[in-house]
């Protein structure tokens, strides 16, 4: 087990060079001179343009900026923004706040997803099963800003109960409608995964073995039903969290949480290459120990899924 | 000149100012009833600051706005653009090139003194190459600079700047300028305290003024907290008992937190809700005439749009383009149509200068001009409008009139987006963008001429059209060393001969579009469109 952990976080050396440098590419290739941009509808001196190409290397070629980025990465130093500060400063505040926002959206949509799935499964063609299909589709129809917005009007303006925007401080209890929001869409794929997963398993052969056994519904259901039915779920939920993550661009800008989505969203507009980089680095970072996680998590709820 | 790089694009800038502050909230909130208080904090709509909060070096809204209230300059502005002596106890001159500045006794917020080293100081680190300062371009007029405002030969010091004593200095000007002491009162014009010079860096996360109010807090990305100066002595006091800039991404949840109460001013209605802001209920909302003015620019290098023929087709488009229509349909109301190259809101604007009557909708004049030009030398081709798809709305207006062109001149007329603002003004600057292309102005200090010195002088840092006209330069010199009317009458003739050649065409004003909470009072734009932050109660 050790070695397959090992090799795994080996394996992810690769994909972080390849992602870095893909990234880098892109935003270089994106239009336009970052240093235009910086001095908005004023013109710029050719000193002032020189000094400023240099302190952040925007003279050298692209595959040295890429080089010079990886070799001060590799010691920790991500370079720093156009604000003058270090991009690790700036991860080291916004990481913390959309992780939780984020965790809070993957248990609400598992916990709330495989709850209704499970029970929608069990009763299927019921009204409670056919309500929660056609729910689970009309919230993935309709895009989440939508979502987003209606929810604050409601919640927030009209009616008082939860803060209209997050701001500053950002505990449990405040980010629970805007974590609602972002789990809302993930909510209806894990509702209809399990479900589906449910109502094949409560046809399979060992289902029905357990049952001559003699065991009641509810053990029957628990122990061979839904375990069986939560590896599709899992592998699903796993991936969720960096999508999660990624994802709360939008959620944050309505919300206005000062997280990693707003973070990145700032850096695209402003062109700043080391910290677009740095942000989605860390987004590859959590889809790869996610994805590593799931695959251990596998082992546990399917012994036979043994790694040699 | 101050972007909202983002969003803003352009010049698109936010809008905001206006002297006739028309409240336009349905009212019933008037509780005269005594509950305005002087220690309330008022909470404003901000965006994080993009950069160190240093005056040298803060060129955009989200950092502006606070350096604009913790430091005062030499001078400061009265709400309709006049100005005021402000640290200054006096700024004269014989000749309007050198310039003598006396300063009354102040101190910065750490307790030393406000002294000339202050000024020269600040402006030298401003202008200084190896500093590259964002604001740099603003110490052009300053002896021993370049054109945009960069010491000369990686210098240091300005050699147009002189210490005489702790408490006067000299400025010594490229060219007599009477409108210099106007510029003074724009923040890359603000002193520096001895501290800064010590570790700029620290300094940029919590600096040290000497304004109306003394920065308690910035919490990154979430708030800029801001508390009365007691010391201060100058002509902005505070009249609340704080200010807060709650930092957004998306003004649109801010426009929801003034609606239930949660954030007092928000000084750009989104988008979104820009047809129901006036009617909305759960908030007071403002509209007034704007300075910021959009424009479309046609290099003199296009074919067929220089010479006779260029200033008939020029015309031509001009009266072809019916900025009425495009303002209501478009942007609601929240723009006013041009009426000349500035806006209404500065002290020389002068309506109805002759040749105006080209901003005035009419197909067949356009259609006939466009013949005359035509039997000069028949024109071919496209005429291509370039606009930044990242400002808001610019799709819309540049398709509508783009197509107002095609169906009022019967030429082949098209809009052409680029990505970005950054794209768009790369483009312009390295001059290959070869076609026309969408422009704008937000006034760095209230002046007619800020409108048209930079934009369209011969040779200026923001001609970004290449104009160059020698009777239109004269004037503008001329401009600069007289004074009142007599400023204000050569200002309108240069503007005449704008009028002819159009070098831009001006289309029209963004007016202020802002919403404050209920209960929220004195409430007031400026010149710059801004809110006076220190007047606001509630």
């Amino acid at each position: 087990m050790w070695w397959y952990i090992g090799r795994r976080i080996l394996q992810a050396i690769p994909v972080l060079l390849g992602s870095t440098f893909l990234i880098y590419a892109m935003v270089f290739a994106m239009p336009g001179d970052p240093i235009v941009a910086l001095f908005g509808e004023k013109p710029v001196s050719e000193a002032v343009r020189s000094q400023i190409e240099q302190q952040y290397n925007l003279d050298k070629p692209f595959l040295v900026q890429w080089l010079l980025f990886l070799g001060n990465a590799a010691q920790g130093d991500l370079g720093v923004s156009f604000s003058g500060r270090p991009v690790s400063e700036l991860l080291a505040e916004t990481i913390p706040v959309t992780f939780k926002l984020a965790l809070m959206a993957l248990v609400i949509e598992g916990v709330l997803g495989i709850a209704a799935g499970f029970y929608a499964g069990l009763k299927r063609g019921k009204l409670f099963d056919s309500t929660m299909l056609v729910a689970s589709l009309l919230v993935i129809a309709v895009p989440i800003f939508v979502f987003g917005f209606t929810m604050q009007l409601i919640f927030g303006v009209k009616l008082g109960w939860a803060p209209v925007t997050v701001g500053g401080d950002a505990s449990w209890d405040r980010l629970i409608i805007p974590a609602f929001v972002l789990g809302l869409v993930s909510f209806a794929y894990v509702l209809r995964l399990t479900r589906t997963s449910v109502v094949e398993n409560l046809t399979a052969d060992h289902v029905r073995t357990a049952r001559a056994k003699g065991l009641t519904d509810g053990q029957v259901n628990r122990r061979h039903v839904l375990r069986n039915s939560l590896i599709p779920v899992v592998t699903y939920l796993g991936a969720d969290l960096g999508t999660l993550m990624a994802g709360a661009i939008v959620t944050e800008g309505i919300f206005n949480i000062p997280g990693l989505g707003n973070l990145a969203f700032r850096a695209i507009q402003q062109k700043e290459g080391p910290t677009i980089v740095s942000v989605v680095t860390v987004m590859v970072l959590i889809y790869v120990v996610m994805s590593l996680i799931v695959d251990l998590l596998y082992a546990w709820l399917d012994p036979r899924i043994r790694y040699a | 000149m101050r972007t909202r790089r983002s969003a803003l694009a352009g010049v698109a800038l936010a809008a905001v100012a206006s002297l006739t502050l028309a409240a336009c909230s349905s009212g019933g909130d008037d509780d005269n009833g005594g509950s305005e208080s002087t220690d309330a904090v008022i909470t404003a709509y901000g965006t994080e600051p993009q950069n160190p909060l240093i005056t040298t070096n803060t060129n955009e809204v989200g950092g502006g706005n606070i350096i604009d209230l913790i430091y005062a300059g030499l001078v400061s502005y009265k709400a309709d653009g006049s100005q005021e002596l402000e640290i200054a106890e006096s700024i004269e001159s014989d000749d309007n090139k050198v310039w003598t500045i006396k300063l009354k006794d102040w101190s910065f917020t750490d307790g030393t003194p406000v002294t000339a080293e202050s000024f020269v100081k600040a402006w030298n680190f401003g202008a200084a190459a190896e500093n590259a300062q964002l604001q740099s371009y603003f110490y052009y007029p300053i002896e021993g600079t370049d054109d945009e405002g960069v010491i000369l030969d990686k210098g240091t010091e300005m050699s147009g700047l002189k210490v005489v004593d702790e408490k006067t200095f000299e400025v010594t000007l490229k060219n007599p300028e009477a409108l210099f002491p106007l510029r003074l009162g724009y923040s890359a014009y603000y002193p520096l305290p001895e501290a800064a010079f010590e570790d700029m860096d620290a300094f940029g996360k919590a600096p040290i003024g000497n304004g109306p109010y003394k920065l308690d807090k910035w919490e990154n990305n979430v708030e800029a907290v801001m508390t009365p100066n007691e010391e201060y002595k100058g002509n902005r006091e505070a009249k609340n008992g704080g200010v807060t800039f709650k930092f957004y991404t998306n003004p649109d949840s801010a426009y929801s937190d003034v609606q239930a109460g949660n954030l007092d001013v928000l000084d750009q209605a989104p988008p979104s809700a820009l047809t129901t802001f006036k009617t909305d209920d759960s908030v007071q909302a403002f509209e007034a005439a704007g300075s910021v003015n959009g424009t479309v620019t046609i290099p003199e290098s296009l074919d067929h749009f220089s010479g006779e023929e260029g200033n008939l087709r020029r015309q031509a488009i001009s009266r072809a383009i019916d900025r009425k229509e495009i303002t209501d349909k478009i942007f609601d109301g929240t723009r006013s149509p041009s009426k000349d190259f500035s806006s209404e809101l500065m002290p020389e604007f002068t309506a109805d200068i002759p040749g105006s009557e080209v901003l005035e909708f009419d197909a067949d004049e356009a259609k006939k001009l466009w013949a005359e030009a035509d039997a000069i030398a028949p024109f071919e081709g496209k005429f291509v409008v370039a606009y930044n798809g990242d400002g808001p709305g610019n799709k819309e207006w540049v398709e509508a009139l783009t197509n107002q062109l095609k169906n009022n001149l019967e030429i082949d007329a098209e809009p052409k987006a680029y990505a970005t603002f950054a794209e768009l003004r790369t483009k312009v600057t390295d001059r290959t963008i070869g076609t026309a292309f969408r422009t704008g102005w937000q006034p760095d200090y209230p002046s007619v001429y800020n409108y048209l010195g930079p934009v369209f002088g011969t040779g200026a840092g923001s001609n970004d059209g290449d104009y160059s006209n020698k009777e239109f330069d004269k004037l503008l010199s001329d401009a600069l060393s007289a004074e009142g009317d007599e400023m204000a009458k050569l200002l309108a003739q240069a503007q005449e001969i704008l009028f002819k050649d159009l070098p831009a065409i001006p289309l029209w004003n963004t007016n202020v579009a802002a919403v404050a909470a209920k209960g929220v009072e004195n409430v007031e734009f400026n010149w710059q469109n801004k809110p006076e932050y220190q007047n606001i109660t509630k």
